[in-house]
């Protein structure tokens, strides 16, 4: 009977020795090969924008796609007007308990990071960057994870482009909205400022002394954000409206821009849908830097818009990624341990045909740009492979990503 | 009051306007009506601010602040525009589609008004939470587009604005100057205690307030839905804004109603506005330029309205003697 005991404790001794040794080891291929998808994450998410094309693709993506896919739950601020209304909402979040931000909203990026970093609250800048100043400031912190989207310049190089790809078509006369320059929203005069830097190389000219990238930032800061018509040697800024006012005298200078008869292009920073579409002649072409969306396939298959430069959805998957690999101990730092600056650019589609093919993508909940698969490979990866991945955002190169 | 100095009362605000604005717009070089699209923004202004400053009044001279009138447009349009291109329907019918559901919708707001017993401004802040929320999630945040509905987006046109003011008009007036409703409406903004003791309901006549700025609201959603092709969402009362547009036309209206009929005095308020708003056109006035300018123009009619009495007496100081 003793021996039996014995043998009987020697075996449940043999298999909980066995079960731990099982058990650790799972721990540890969870927490070394991939997401730890046994705890939920809770991230709230700021944004100034609810109802625009682009922030409602963005919310999809995140709800419809990566809730499902991972244990995570996104939790959406109200639209959020100013600096007070972001602290108001970081305070509830973390009332809430959530680990991580993912901001869209920039009314005191300063201000969200310190707060979130005295709450050790880790906080990430979707679609955008911080001002050089800004990313010197924190880009020691550990809170502060990082930013990806377009920069500045790539912002500049987006309005470049689509100034360049009618001029280069021997187009000469332009109306431009300038959408919220005259709020000082760098997005959008930065773009404004490519604009006009490529009709001052193609028309030989130049803006009110400015030709080039530096001094046309300048410039436009210079005029206080409020741009006039002007020669620019062979080519003409016909037209400008800026501003988003909607009232009756917006409506009316929309309308005049667009239906001057000696405007061939209309140009816009943004809406160019909701702007400038309804008054244009059958003859004039619009470009717009806008979302893809099903109306905007539709125009172009109408041919009311012939250039669409567009952020795709699931451009915030690499900073998701980022931010969980942070919550869970495995922060994506350089080489110097320093915050992610990455930036992202945008697709263009010049045929109704291309538009269809980002829309299909980009408005996918089970197959979208960047899948589950994809994004696995970040958790946790070393910032040059973050950086190759998150650089390689053109349709074509994610298409080969996927294969 | 004589017919010459009733017609001068009337007609001094929007000549003035008139006047001033061409003469700006001459000295710049540039004609103010120069095209037919000139002519399509001023008519539009007018419908525009005319129906919008009706709406407001109706409920603001009874002392209701309605701020849902903006959200009643929004809905109104959604519903009417999301049918209208589904179905491939034309524009009047799209139209009468706006005037329903913006009558349906005025009288909802009426309703919780009557049946909660809340300050309106409570209750009309509660109804525009309610109506940008419906239409938000209606249209999954989306609003509505048609840009390419070159149907829907030709009803744009002078005669057809034209047309609206006119009925618009002639329904204020004959409602509220010529039925029983009407001069119920006016008994209780004279005195609604005395007014409720004669027998008059005031509840059923803020319903049918309600209801007709509703009507409004929904012909104006429809003009801006027409205007652009597409339909904005708005959270967190962003759908307030256009009611601010009829502040001004609405004081001027009540001042030239003391000559004629403030109805008129409305239309004649919008007209006026329209001037304005077809000089900031003309001269691509910048939006920070023109908040200033009609931000001017209010307080400073409003600082006339309150020193009218001493600014006669300096002008003819003989009457004071």
């Amino acid at each position: 009977m003793k021996s039996l005991k014995k043998f009987l404790v020697l075996l449940l001794s043999v298999f909980m020795v066995l079960g731990l040794a099982g058990c650790s080891g799972k721990g540890e291929e969870s927490g070394s090969k991939g997401i730890d998808n046994m705890k939920n994450v809770k991230i709230g998410v700021l944004v100034a924008d609810a109802t625009g094309a682009e922030a409602l693709a963005f919310r999809s993506y995140y709800e419809n796609y990566i809730q499902k896919q991972y244990n995570v739950t996104f939790m959406y601020s109200d639209e959020l007007a100013d600096a007070a209304a972001e602290s108001s909402a970081i305070d509830n979040f973390i009332a809430n308990n959530c680990k991580a931000i993912i901001s869209f909203a920039s009314a005191d990026r300063p201000a969200q990071i310190r707060k979130c970093a005295e709450n050790k609250v880790y906080y990430a800048v979707a679609t955008g960057t911080l001002s050089d100043d800004e990313y010197a400031e924190f880009k020691d912190n550990e809170y502060y994870v990082g930013a990806i989207g377009p920069d500045l310049y790539t912002e500049f190089q987006a309005g470049y482009n689509m100034a360049k790809y009618y001029l280069d078509q021997g187009k000469t006369k332009f109306a431009i909205f300038g959408g919220a320059t005259p709020y000082y929203v760098d997005m959008h005069i930065y773009r404004t400022a490519g604009m006009l830097v490529a009709m001052c190389e193609a028309g030989n000219g130049d803006y009110n002394g400015a030709k080039d990238f530096g001094s046309m930032i300048g410039t436009i800061y210079g005029m206080n954000c409020q741009l006039t018509p002007a020669q620019i040697g062979s080519v003409e800024l016909v037209s400008y409206v800026g501003g988003y006012d909607f009232d009756d005298a917006w409506f009316g200078k929309l309308a005049e821009a667009a239906n001057n008869p000696n405007v061939e292009v209309l140009l816009a920073v943004g809406s160019g849908l909701d702007t400038f579409a309804a008054f244009k002649r059958p003859d004039q072409a619009l470009g717009t830097v806008d979302s893809y969306t099903a109306d905007a396939v539709k125009a172009m298959e109408a041919g009311t818009l012939n250039y669409l430069a567009g952020k795709f959805s699931a451009s915030i998957g690499p900073i998701f990624m980022a931010t969980v690999s942070a919550v869970q101990g495995k922060p994506i730092r350089t080489a110097n341990g320093e915050a992610l600056a990455l930036s992202q650019g945008y697709w263009v589609a010049t045929s109704a045909e291309e538009a269809n093919n980002y829309f299909t993508v980009d408005s996918s909940t089970t197959d979208p740009a960047y899948t589950k698969a994809m994004l696995d490979k970040l958790y946790g990866a070393s910032y040059d492979d973050f950086a190759k991945f998150v650089g390689a955002y053109s349709y074509e190169e994610i298409q080969n990503l996927k294969k | 009051m004589s017919k010459g100095k009733r017609l001068a009362g009337t007609l001094a605000i929007p000549v003035i306007a008139c006047i001033v604005t061409n003469v700006i717009c001459l000295a710049k070089g540039v004609p103010m009506f120069e095209t037919g699209l000139n002519w399509l923004t001023f008519v539009r202004a007018i419908a525009n601010v005319s129906l919008v400053t009706y709406a407001l009044s109706i409920n603001l001279n009874s002392g209701r602040f309605d701020f849902s009138v903006g959200s009643i447009a929004l809905l109104a349009s959604v519903l009417s525009a999301s049918i209208s291109v589904k179905y491939g329907l034309h524009p009047a019918v799209m139209l009468v589609l706006s005037l329903l559901f913006g009558l349906i919708l005025g009288f909802i707001s009426g309703l919780i008004y009557i049946t909660v017993k809340l300050p309106p401004m409570i209750v009309s802040l509660g109804v525009a939470l309610l109506y940008e929320g419906i239409a938000y999630t209606l249209t999954g945040g989306h609003g509505v587009s048609f840009v390419n509905n070159k149907e829907l987006l030709g009803f744009a046109s002078v005669p057809n604005y034209l047309l609206i003011i006119v009925i618009a008009l002639v329904c204020v007036v004959v409602i509220f100057d010529h039925t029983t409703f009407g001069y119920d409406y006016k008994a209780l903004i004279s005195g609604q205690r005395v007014a409720v003791n004669t027998g008059i309901n005031e509840k059923k006549n803020a319903l049918i307030c309600y209801t007709i700025a509703g009507g409004l609201m929904g012909v104006q959603g429809f003009i801006s839905a027409t205007t652009t092709g597409s339909i904005q969402m708005a959270l967190n009362f962003g759908s307030i804004a256009p009611m601010f547009m009829a502040f001004l036309p609405m004081f001027i209206g009540g001042y030239i109603g003391r000559y004629s009929n403030d109805k008129l005095g409305y239309l004649l308020g919008a007209v006026s506005m329209a001037f304005v708003s077809m000089l900031y056109v003309r001269l691509m006035v910048n939006s920070s330029v023109q908040q200033v300018v009609s931000a001017l123009l209010l307080v400073g009619f409003l600082i006339f309205l309150n020193n009218e009495g001493r600014i006669k007496g300096l002008l003819h100081p003989k009457h004071e003697n």
